[in-house]
């Protein structure tokens, strides 16, 4: 499993020219919520194909799409049984090779903790130090994200050769809330027009250049009894 | 009288001579199937030790010999002496198979630098022979010639000998071990995610435990065993015949021998007729069908490949002669005795950056093949094979053989004409700016895609005509748009391919240009007179790569990891590939590969490279 891990993440760094990412997070007032990830690689069809029907790429490996599906199963089965976990779901398109995940929580940290013990469990990896650190931080009223560590350390692995190429991909974050929004941090995010989300969109090659480009501090309205 | 003498006594100067100086080739052994022999290794004195041992003719033997202590140094510094050939060789039988190299030595001092893990053997060695070993391999000194060679028992040799003494000793078959009785699941006993399981050991325990007798050993101990002894035995009868019985392989094989006269830079040598030993696919003939296999050696008899390698200013030549026997000498010339189609000069433009062309006919191939090798077949007393005789003899009663081969004359052509980018459908999200809720919508998107073409020639254009016919029927993603057909989404989903069914030819593309502007040939834009007719001279085969836009920018994604590796060493190169052959005889065919390149990397550098594409291709 842990090869799988470490393909997929070769597959899409390899793909960044053209990939589509968006990671979607929904907070209710109780610090419960959802949260969705997806990743468009429709653009990349041919190259996808192509890589599918290899035996290996840069020394790993290329599973078959069975592989995939049953791995998939795996981590949704292993992922529910978190703790404070529930309703895991993972769309899975093979044509246009779209994958949609989400999930629901009863708080950021259990998510945080259910996906690394998931990657954990499925790896065996007992020592994937890029997984402790927390990338979400919620105290009622206000929300801190960063870019996940072990996002970090995979994107400094690229090689030069494939800057260029991901000047054409793109990453999407969006944050949700119950009530309106006051302020954020990052000068790069927008906010909706109902104020209940903020959004900070950049490309693949952005974010290799500045890691901390994701990162958002999102202050709500207090709301009053 | 007097010159009687003086004729006497130079013959007998040479005798002793030749006895002291003992020659690199002498040391090859008679089992090498595949041999490179450098002459003039002078322009190798550059190359650092670091980067002959990455090339893949060195990698049997180069696992202990540099270990780091060599970083650094060159083939100079070594003790070589480059007045004697460096010959690299390899060979496989049904017992063993058997790799390394033999050179000449100037300073032994120096080359103990370099071998400074080889120990002497002194069982094995003798005042004219010094014999050292490390793990896997042996260096062999006599006078001022040198042998490294790593000769390793196969696997179905060993396992043949180790069942033979496992069940002379009435032991029950080892492969019992692994059954064991399957516990019914009781479903109470699902298990929990989260527990934490205790590691179960039998399920980690792959084979049987050692007992503690060392005489009394498992299935695996004693193989073990038998492949230690094999290596030293096969070790001990190839050096035997080498230094005792004086057989080697320019004096078993006058072929060869031959080639070691010739004043090229380097020879190469491959004896496919004990190739056909190692085609895995013919084991079973070997065991099941032994007459019927000796008979298919014997019609392999004679077939060796020769070649000579020359260095001129910015370019590599190697001509290559394939030598065969009568019975597939005679098949080869029939398949070979075809016309140049010059049609497909048309559809090959003049900026391709690689294509081929491949004229055989496969009818006339065919018709010999069937009148050489039916007897063979039908002599066999095996049922299976008497079945499948009569099935052949059957269906070349009642297939129409001129329908067919009008359909696939046995011709082709191909180009590579760089990359261009296709239209392909995306799916894009698009944001709702009240929510940043979002959607999905088809937009149009392009990707690169390498475009090929391929082409046979065919008489009967009316068959894959009537093909498509009916599978535009079963699917609308195939289509006749008049001058081609395309196939929608043919292409990893994603992009269509384009068919040309038009001049007897039968083409297939992806190139949307070439379907639909230039569906009857480039006309002007086709490929040069000049360039035609080099291709129109050649015998049955002409290739012309244009390295560095091709090789460069191949798609390695779409080759197997074998293909991969030859490509490889080609890649960063600029400059220009060609292969020619001659008209085939009953006897031979002739090929010539023409590198010429630019740059600053020394022509051995390039050669070495040559070299281990072929190695790659022949091993």
């Amino acid at each position: 499993m842990k090869k799988n891990i470490l393909f997929l993440f070769v597959l899409i760094f390899s793909l960044s020219s053209c990939i589509e990412i968006l990671d979607d997070l929904t907070i209710h007032a109780d610090g419960s919520g959802t949260f969705r990830y997806n990743i468009n690689l429709s653009s990349n069809k041919i190259k996808v194909n192509s890589i599918l029907a290899l035996d290996s790429l840069d020394g790993q490996k290329v599973p078959k799409i069975e592989d995939i599906k049953e791995k998939i199963q795996q981590f949704i089965k292993t992922l529910d049984a978190q703790n404070g976990i529930s309703n895991v779901k993972v769309e899975e398109n093979y044509t246009d090779f779209i994958f949609k995940f989400s999930c629901d929580f009863t708080n950021v940290l259990v998510l945080q903790e259910g996906l690394k013990e998931t990657i954990h469990s499925l790896t065996k990896e007992k020592k994937a130090t890029e997984l402790d650190h927390n990338w979400i931080a919620w105290d009622g009223n206000k929300l801190t994200r960063s870019t996940p560590t072990i996002t970090q350390t995979k994107v400094k692995e690229m090689k030069q050769s494939d800057l260029d190429l991901l000047k054409t991909g793109s990453y999407t974050s969006i944050s949700r809330f119950d009530s309106t929004v006051e302020k954020f941090t990052n000068p790069a995010a927008i906010l909706s027009k109902n104020k209940q989300a903020v959004m900070i969109k950049t490309d693949t090659y952005s974010l290799k250049e500045n890691l901390d480009i994701l990162e958002n501090v999102i202050y709500l309205n207090s709301t009053k009894n | 009288m007097l010159f009687k003498k003086q004729v006497l006594f130079t013959v007998f100067l040479s005798c002793v001579f030749s006895f002291q100086a003992q020659n690199s080739e002498n040391l090859i052994p008679k089992d090498a199937v595949t041999v490179f022999s450098i002459n003039n290794i002078n322009l190798f004195q550059k190359i650092s030790l670091d980067e002959l041992i990455s090339y893949d003719f060195m990698y049997e033997v180069h696992q202990e010999l540099f270990d780091g202590s060599t970083s650094g140094s060159t083939l100079k510094d070594s003790g070589l002496d480059f007045d004697q050939k460096l010959n690299v060789f390899y060979g496989k039988a049904y017992k063993s198979e058997i790799s390394g190299f033999s050179f000449g030595i100037k300073d032994q001092q120096k080359l103990f630098t370099v071998f400074d893990d080889f120990d002497l053997i002194e069982k094995m060695s003798d005042a004219k022979t010094k014999v050292y070993g490390s793990f896997f391999n042996n260096l062999i000194i006599r006078a001022n010639s040198a042998l490294l060679i790593r000769v390793e028992p196969t696997m179905d040799y060993i396992s043949e000998m180790t069942d033979s003494i496992w069940y002379a000793r009435g032991n029950e078959s080892p492969f019992d071990y692994f059954n064991y009785d399957e516990e019914e699941l009781n479903i109470l006993d699902e298990k929990v995610f989260g527990e934490e399981e205790e590691p179960n050991e039998e399920e980690n325990q792959l084979f049987p435990d050692a007992s503690e007798d060392p005489n009394v050993k498992n299935y695996y101990e004693l193989r073990d065993s038998v492949q230690l002894v094999l290596q030293q035995a096969q070790l001990d009868m190839i050096l035997n015949e080498l230094l005792v019985l004086n057989i080697n392989l320019p004096n078993s094989d006058s072929r060869f021998a031959n080639q070691l006269t010739h004043d090229s830079e380097g020879i190469f040598y491959m004896d496919n007729a004990r190739n056909i030993d190692k085609a895995n696919g013919l084991w079973y003939f070997q065991t099941v069908l032994p007459s019927l296999y000796k008979d298919v050696q014997e019609l392999y008899a004679g077939n060796v490949i020769l070649g000579d390698i020359y260095l001129k200013e910015h370019a590599v030549e190697f001509d290559i002669t394939a030598e065969y026997g009568k019975g597939l000498g005679e098949i080869y010339k029939e398949m070979n005795d075809s016309k140049f189609d010059r049609n497909i000069l048309k559809y090959i433009p003049n900026n391709s950056s690689g294509y081929f062309s491949y004229n055989v006919n496969m009818q006339k191939a065919y018709e010999k093949a069937y009148e050489i090798i039916m007897p063979i077949l039908s002599e066999e007393k095996n049922a299976q094979i008497a079945m499948n005789v009569l099935t052949i003899e059957l269906l070349n009663e009642f297939v129409n053989k001129d329908a067919l081969f009008g359909t696939y004359k046995g011709s082709m052509f191909g180009s590579f004409n760089g990359f261009k980018k296709i239209k392909t459908k995306k799916i894009e999200f698009f944001y709702d700016e009240e929510t940043f809720e979002y959607g999905e919508r088809v937009a149009e998107a392009e990707e690169d895609m390498p475009i090929f073409t391929y082409g046979i020639t065919i008489d009967r254009t009316d068959i894959p005509e009537k093909i498509l016919k009916h599978f535009g029927r079963l699917t609308s993603k195939i289509q006749n748009k008049g001058n081609y057909w395309i196939f929608e989404n043919a292409i990893f989903d994603a992009a269509p391919l384009y068919m040309i069914n038009k001049n007897g030819l039968f083409i297939l593309t992806n190139d949307e240009d070439l379907a639909v502007n230039h569906s009857d040939g480039y006309k002007k834009e086709k490929l040069s007179r000049k360039a035609g007719r080099k291709a129109k001279k050649s015998g049955f085969m002409y290739a012309n790569i244009n390295v560095a836009e091709t090789i460069n920018r191949f798609p390695m994604d779409v080759l197997n990891d074998r293909q991969n590796e030859i490509i490889q060493t080609l890649k960063g190169k600029s400059g220009n590939l060609e292969l020619v052959s001659t008209k085939t005889s009953v006897k031979k065919t002739q090929f010539k590969i023409k590198y010429t390149y630019q740059g600053d990397d020394t022509s051995g550098k390039h050669l070495l490279d040559l070299i281990n594409s072929i190695y790659i291709v022949t091993k």
